[in-house]
C-alpha cells in the first residue's frame, strides 16, 4: 500500500531492491496526521483492489540495464553555441540541473577535474541511493565541472561519496524524506586553507570562497547520481537553503578545544571531511552572558524545542559555537563532552508542553522505556545521548552561535582526504 | 559538442523472482508489516478485521519493525519468512 505522493518513491525502492514488479494499492495523500475515519474509508474503498492483488500475478515491466551503461559515462551531442540559454534549457530537460546556470562538462573540462582526483576515469568510488547510481570518478567529475569546481577540488568530493555510500550514513532516508535534511559537508584540517573553503565570518555564506561550489557539486552529484529528484523521490516537504549547497570548514584555529577531526583520531596533518545530515543552521543568540553557566543556559535553552526529530529517534544533533561563545565556556574550565553532556541533560521541555497525541503516539510509543507511564512534568531530552551531540567551532567575530538538528539513523561519518595514491592528501 | 552525462546508473541487480501467487487467499496466512509510521497500525488493525470478514479461514499475521528509518531487519524477515504466505506492507506519509 502506497500513498499516492509517495508511489514514484515506492516504484524506485522496488526496482533498487529488485522486486521491479512489485504489486502496489494506492492509497490518497495523506494518510498520517489525519482523521482515522477517512483513513480507514480510504482502505476500505481499497480493499478489493488489495485483496485481488494478492492473489493475481503480477504484470512484468522490467527493463535491463547493461554493465557497461552502470560504470561507463555517457557523451552525449549536444548544440553548446548558446551556453547560457538553450544548452541550459536542455540540462533542464534531461532533469540535471539545480535551477542554476551550470558549466557545460566538455571533454577538457571533465579530463582535468578527473587529474585532480589522482584516480582513473572508470574507477567506481561508490553507489549513491536510493538510485544506487554508480559514482566513477569521471561522473564526479562531470558533476563538479557543472557545479564550477577546481580540480583541486575533487579529493574532497571522493571522500564525500565514500562516506555518502556507507550504509551507515542512510542516504536512502536524507534522499527521499519529508523532513528538511541535507548532508552538510565539514572540511577539517590545513587543506581547508589551502583550498579556500571558508571557515570564518559567514562559513555558511554567502562569499568567494569555495564552499558553495564544493556543496553545489554533492547536491548535483545526490540529483543526478543519486537520483534525488525533487518533488518526486526528495520529498521534503519545505526543504531548506542548504539543500542547494551545503559546506563549511571548522575554525580549528580559533577553537580552545581538540578539532573534530582530532576527536576522531586523525592526526593533526591529515585534513578530513565529514559528512552530517542536517536541517538549516538555527540561531543562538547571547550578547550578555561572560560565563560558561550564563552561555550554556542560553544554548540549552535555544535547543530546547519540541518539534525536532531527536526527540523521539536516535538522531545526532550539531552544535557550531562561535570562537568567542567557545572561548568564554572553555574560559570557565569546560570541556568539549562538558559541553555536549550539558546540552544533553539541560536542553529539555517537560511532557506536558507536548500536544496529547505526540505524547501518546511518538513519545510513549517510540521511547516507551523513557516515557510510558510517567507524569507530565518528566523532562524530555533534545537527544538520547549526550555522545549524539556534535561540537564544532566555525564562524567569526560576534556572539551567535548555531545548532543544526539532524534526522533520524543517520551517523555522521568522517574520512581522510587522499592522493591518488592513497596517501593523505597535503 | 558531446558533453559528458552526469547522471549515474544503478549496477545491475539481480531480480528476485516473486513467489507464485495464490489463486485464493482462503485459508492463508496474511502477513500485516507496521512500518512504525503513524497510523499505520491502526490501520493494520482495521485490515485484520476486514480479511478475517472477507476471506474464509484467514489467519492475519501481525508484525512490526523496531524503527520507523531502518530496514525491517532479519529478525522480522525470518518470522514473517516462517509464518506468513502473503504480506501486506506500506510506504508513505
Amino acid at each position: 500500500m502506497v500513498s499516492t505522493a509517495f508511489v514514484g518513491l515506492a516504484r524506485n525502492q522496488a526496482r533498487v531492491l529488485g522486486m521491479p514488479d512489485m504489486p502496489m494499492v494506492q492509497l490518497q495523500h495523506p494518510v498520517g496526521g489525519t482523521q482515522l475515519d477517512s483513513v480507514l474509508a480510504k482502505v476500505d474503498a481499497s480493499l478489493d483492489e488489495l485483496l485481488s492483488k494478492l492473489a493475481s500475478p503480477p504484470i512484468s515491466t522490467v527493463a535491463a540495464v547493461s554493465a557497461v551503461s552502470a560504470t561507463r559515462s555517457e557523451w552525449i551531442e549536444f548544440d553548446t553555441s548558446d551556453e547560457w540559454g538553450s544548452l541550459q534549457t536542455d540540462f533542464a530537460a534531461r532533469g540535471w540541473s539545480d535551477g542554476m546556470l551550470m558549466a557545460p562538462p566538455t571533454e577538457m573540462r571533465v579530463a582535468a577535474m578527473v587529474a585532480g582526483s589522482g584516480l582513473p576515469p572508470e574507477k567506481i568510488i561508490g553507489e549513491l541511493a536510493p538510485k544506487m547510481g554508480v559514482a566513477t570518478v569521471e561522473r564526479i567529475a562531470a558533476n563538479a565541472v557543472m557545479a564550477g569546481c577546481r580540480p583541486e577540488h575533487m579529493p574532497i568530493l571522493v571522500a564525500a561519496v565514500q562516506i555518502m555510500s556507507d550504509p551507515t550514513f542512510f542516504l536512502k532516508n536524507i534522499q527521499a524524506t519529508t523532513h528538511p535534511v541535507s548532508p552538510l559537508l565539514i572540511v577539517g584540517g590545513p587543506l581547508a586553507k589551502t583550498l579556500n573553503i571558508n571557515s570564518g565570518s559567514g562559513a555558511f555564506g554567502p562569499g568567494p570562497w569555495a564552499n558553495g561550489v564544493i556543496g553545489r557539486a554533492i547536491r548535483l552529484m545526490l540529483l543526478n547520481i543519486g537520483g534525488g529528484k525533487p518533488g518526486e523521490i526528495d520529498k521534503a516537504t519545505l526543504g531548506h537553503p542548504g539543500k542547494y549547497t551545503y559546506c563549511i570548514a571548522e575554525n580549528e584555529a580559533a577553537s580552545p578545544w581538540p578539532s573534530l577531526r582530532a576527536e576522531r583520531g586523525f592526526a593533526a596533518d591529515v585534513s578530513t571531511v565529514t559528512m552530517y545530515g542536517g536541517e538549516a543552521p538555527h540561531n543562538i543568540n547571547d550578547h550578555e552572558s561572560t560565563t560558561a553557566g550564563g552561555l550554556l543556559t542560553t544554548i540549552t535553552g535555544s535547543i530546547a524545542q519540541i518539534g525536532q526529530n531527536s526527540v523521539e529517534c536516535f538522531a545526532e544533533m550539531l552544535v557550531v559555537l562561535s570562537p568567542e561563545h567557545a572561548a568564554t565556556i572553555a574560559a570557565d574550565g569546560f570541556t568539549k563532552d562538558d559541553v555536549k553532556r550539558a546540552i544533553y541533560e539541560d536542553a529539555r521541555v517537560p511532557m506536558s508542553r507536548f500536544a496529547q497525541k505526540n505524547i501518546e503516539r511518538r513519545l510513549w510509543r517510540l521511547l516507551p522505556l523513557r516515557y510510558r507511564d510517567r507524569p507530565m512534568d518528566t523532562m524530555v531530552a533534545m537527544v538520547q545521548r549526550w555522545e549524539d551531540v556534535i561540537v564544532i567551532v566555525a564562524g567569526g567575530e560576534g556572539k551567535h552561535s548555531m545548532y543544526l538538528p539532524g534526522y533520524g539513523s543517520t551517523r555522521a561519518l568522517t574520512r581522510p582526504i587522499l592522493s591518488g595514491d592513497g596517501s593523505p592528501w597535503r | 559538442m558531446k558533453l559528458c552525462s552526469p547522471e549515474g546508473n544503478a549496477l545491475p541487480t539481480t531480480n528476485m523472482t516473486l513467489v507464485d501467487r495464490p489463486k485464493s487467499l482462503e485459508g492463508l496466512r496474511i502477513g500485516l508489516l507496521d512500518n512504525t509510521k503513524p497510523p499505520v497500525d491502526k490501520i493494520m488493525a482495521h485490515l485484520e478485521q476486514r480479511l478475517r470478514e472477507r476471506i474464509p479461514g484467514a489467519r492475519p499475521f501481525y508484525i512490526s519493525k523496531r524503527i520507523m528509518t531502518q530496514p525491517a531487519g532479519s529478525a522480522v524477515m525470518e518470522s514473517l519468512r516462517q509464518n506468513v504466505d502473503v504480506v501486506i506492507n506500506a510506504i508513505g506519509d
